[in-house]
């Protein structure tokens, strides 16, 4: 079972089928076919996101505990949320994930396309072994092994017992428990990692030529070449891994046994809207929850997106 | 060419109106209401919480059952406590409860309140079901407002389970009517001599705190709110915190990293206040031997102790009452499930049930000497159903106690936060 949503909305996968309409009579009912070939997938999307995004819309203003009918309550939810001490440790929990998590994987993510960018000897399989993690990465049973990799006298805490670092197991532990879900989304790198490959392999390799004739060392041929080269797909990574980063959820309630502790500690935003909606029957507080987040995501990208005018170069820009 | 032309255009229009009516297909069959068949066999649904020991014993029950009644066939599924609550309260908000299920005192008012629970008094008026022949007027505790929510299958009592290896090398040795200095100075003691952590966390629990305030002429509930106040529990946490300092009671830490298996049986600890049918568990999940000794007390005599129970309810959205009822009547009276259930859930609670099962093994044994000694020490008290919203809030005294002694949590911080959150529970 995997927990991660399809990165890229199904919706445009499915748009040219859509795009095909034009006057001439005949394509009328061609259209109508292409309606009705799509009409599982619009019917799911009626059903199984529109509507439910609708309803905890509204729910987000009532008091809502699934059995009665949902009481409007105005904006109840909202400032009972922003005075709520387990709220804010979650939002702080969950910033402090996206922030030290999202760059380090991206960091090495890079890296590691950097050396298997060059031509050596079981190329393929050293992809295929990087690449391998991502795909498994997000599986509850993974979250299983991780919770006893980092238990007290397993291999984590022997390691760093043997380097004279006491600390004992990472779960369990409030102040390193949130580390060992950040190595969980770092190790997870071979997605990305795919990704920054296939765009330094578009790279010109003129570019490179002209740079070595000027004399220019290994370095100066990164900053001044490869990263402004790939600063598109770096944009399209640091976008979908930072979105991603902040929907955590199986990691965090597998490691944490379904607990999202101890004290809090690993109490990403989506386990406490999930304790608040499933375990305490606020869904009116866990839709107004989830609002929010969408909100948050929303800026977050808003502002990715002005950013990049600033740092990302793309060649037609013929500037 | 112009008509094949149509033709392929029809047949891909059919092609997909056909997968749009498969899709219309799918939703209807996906929610499955239906459960009776042509030839009148009925189909209910039955979940329970426990572990792996206690589905063993209910699917042989089970196949009793289908054995004598073969026209109800029994649809099973169990999860550990929390898990179970989670998934039944989806279940019960979308119209689709489980049939039968496992149900304890301190969900009753919640779920009659929500107009979830079957009133189990019509169904004995049509003979379905019988209300007779049960021990000390245990159904009373499936008792709300007149109605009879739920079916005891088994009687328990909260007790202290020790580690008793530990406890004898430590020469620690409880006795009945021992006072909270007693323990303390025992688990001092154990701590001393094994060096393991005497208890395992008994200021996080509810049932706990409730004992020691009936001791002290208050319950953490009254009929709709908290019988204690801030005050109390304030001292009750101080305390617990100050313990887990000094080594006495298990680092919270490890606790949480035991779980899902208790830290008593994980031999982190010595002993644990819970449940006493919780022994058939941890013998079978420890490496220990594990028996139970008296709850300490505050004056030398009360402990507070009630009994409570495991009960059967049924939904009152089943479509099979009739059927829903004859199963709990079969698992409640049925000789030969009580031999088969043991003490698994508490003492056997109907009267055929508790004759017809001797207990061999040493575990049950000894539930049952604890329980007659309970009784026959007279501090049984009574227990009314709890307030809605008390499983919430046992949660909450669980994670919220967890934190404060990892000192995560300040002890007044702490309390007010607690506070707020029953407050939020009550209200839900």
């Amino acid at each position: 079972m995997t927990l991660v949503k399809d990165p890229v909305p199904a919706a445009r996968k499915a748009r040219p089928a859509v795009r095909a309409a034009t006057g001439r009579p005949g394509r009328r009912r061609e259209n109508l076919a292409g309606y009705l070939f799509m009409s599982p997938w619009i019917a799911g999307f009626l059903l199984l996101t529109a509507g439910p995004m609708v309803a905890s819309l509204y729910f987000a203003f009532t008091d809502y505990n699934l059995f009665n009918s949902p009481k409007w309550v105005g904006l109840d939810n909202f400032t009972q949320m922003f005075a709520d001490p387990r709220w804010q440790k979650s939002v702080e929990v969950t910033a402090k994930y996206v922030i030290i998590g999202t760059p380090l994987k991206l960091l090495l993510a890079l890296g590691v396309a950097l050396l298997l960018a060059q031509s050596r000897r079981g190329q393929a399989f050293y992809r295929a072994a990087f690449y391998a993690p991502s795909l498994i990465g997000a599986s509850v049973s993974v979250g299983f092994v991780w919770r006893s990799l980092f238990s007290d006298g397993a291999i984590v805490d022997r390691t760093q017992s043997f380097f004279g670092w006491h600390v004992g197991g990472w779960v369990g532990n409030a102040d390193w428990v949130l580390y060992c879900l950040v190595a969980l989304t770092v190790w997870q790198f071979g997605a990305p990692m795919v990704i920054f490959l296939a765009g330094l392999k578009q790279v010109p390799r003129e570019l490179y030529e002209a740079a070595e004739v000027d004399g220019a060392g290994p370095v100066r041929k990164f900053w001044t070449i490869t990263l402004p080269m790939i600063s598109p797909v770096l944009f399209f990574n640091v976008l979908l891994e930072t979105i991603h980063s902040f929907q955590i959820f199986g990691s965090a309630y597998v490691v944490s046994n379904t607990q999202c502790g101890p004290a809090d500690a690993t109490l990403v935003y989506t386990c406490y809207l999930y304790q608040q909606g499933f375990k305490n029957a606020q869904m009116g507080f866990a839709s107004a929850m989830a609002w929010m987040l969408l909100l948050a995501v929303a800026l977050v990208t808003a502002v990715l997106f002005w950013s990049q005018k600033k740092w990302v170069y793309y060649e037609e820009d013929a500037r | 060419m112009g008509t094949s032309r149509n033709l392929e255009r029809r047949t891909i229009l059919k092609a997909a109106g056909a997968s749009a009516a498969v899709l219309g297909l799918a939703t209807t069959t996906g929610c499955g209401g239906e459960s009776g068949s042509g030839d009148g066999t009925v189909t209910i649904r039955y979940s329970w919480w426990g572990a792996e020991e206690r589905a063993e014993r209910i699917n042989r029950t089970i196949a009793l059952f289908e054995k004598k009644y073969p026209k109800i066939k029994v649809k099973t599924d169990f999860q550990t406590y929390a898990s179970f609550w989670e998934k039944f309260q989806t279940q019960a908000a979308g119209g689709n409860p489980p049939d039968v299920f496992q149900n304890a005192v301190t969900f009753l008012r919640k779920y009659d309140k929500r107009g979830i629970l079957l009133d189990l008094n019509s169904q004995e008026k049509a003979g379905n079901l019988s209300l007779d022949h049960f021990r000390d007027g245990v159904t009373k505790v499936g008792q709300v407002d007149g109605k009879q929510l739920g079916i005891p299958v088994g009687s328990n009592t909260m007790a202290l389970v020790v580690d008793e290896k530990v406890f004898r090398k430590a020469g620690v040795e409880p006795h009945a009517g021992w006072t909270w200095d007693d323990y303390f100075k025992a688990l001092k003691t154990i701590h001393d001599r094994t060096r393991i952590p005497g208890d395992t966390g008994y200021f996080t629990i509810m049932y706990l705190y409730d004992l020691y305030l009936r001791q002290n002429g208050k319950a953490f509930y009254t009929e709709d709110g908290l019988g204690f106040d801030q005050a109390d529990l304030t001292e009750w946490w101080t305390d617990g915190y100050n313990r887990v300092k000094a080594g006495i009671v298990t680092d919270p830490k490890i606790v949480q990293q035991d779980n899902p298996k208790s830290s008593l049986s994980a031999g982190h600890g010595a002993s644990e206040f819970t449940w006493d049918n919780f022994t058939v568990r941890y013998s079978a999940e420890g490496d220990s031997t594990y028996g139970l000794a008296p709850i300490p007390t505050t004056d030398g005599r009360q402990t507070g102790q009630y009994l409570a129970s495991l009960m059967l309810s049924a939904s009152s959205h089943t479509s099979h009452p009739k059927e829903a009822a004859q199963f709990i009547d079969f698992m409640a009276h049925d000789p030969e499930v009580g031999r088969i259930m043991g003490y698994d859930r508490g003492i056997l609670a109907s009267a055929e049930q508790y004759d017809a099962y001797r207990p061999t093994d040493a575990v049950d044994k000894e539930i049952a000497q604890y329980e007659v000694d309970t009784a026959k020490a007279g501090v049984l008290g009574t227990i009314t159903p709890h307030p809605s919203g008390a499983d919430t809030i046992e949660a909450s005294f669980l994670r919220i106690g967890g934190d404060l002694g990892q000192g995560k949590t300040k002890v007044s911080d702490a309390v007010k936060q607690f506070f707020t959150e029953s407050e939020a529970a009550f209200q839900a």
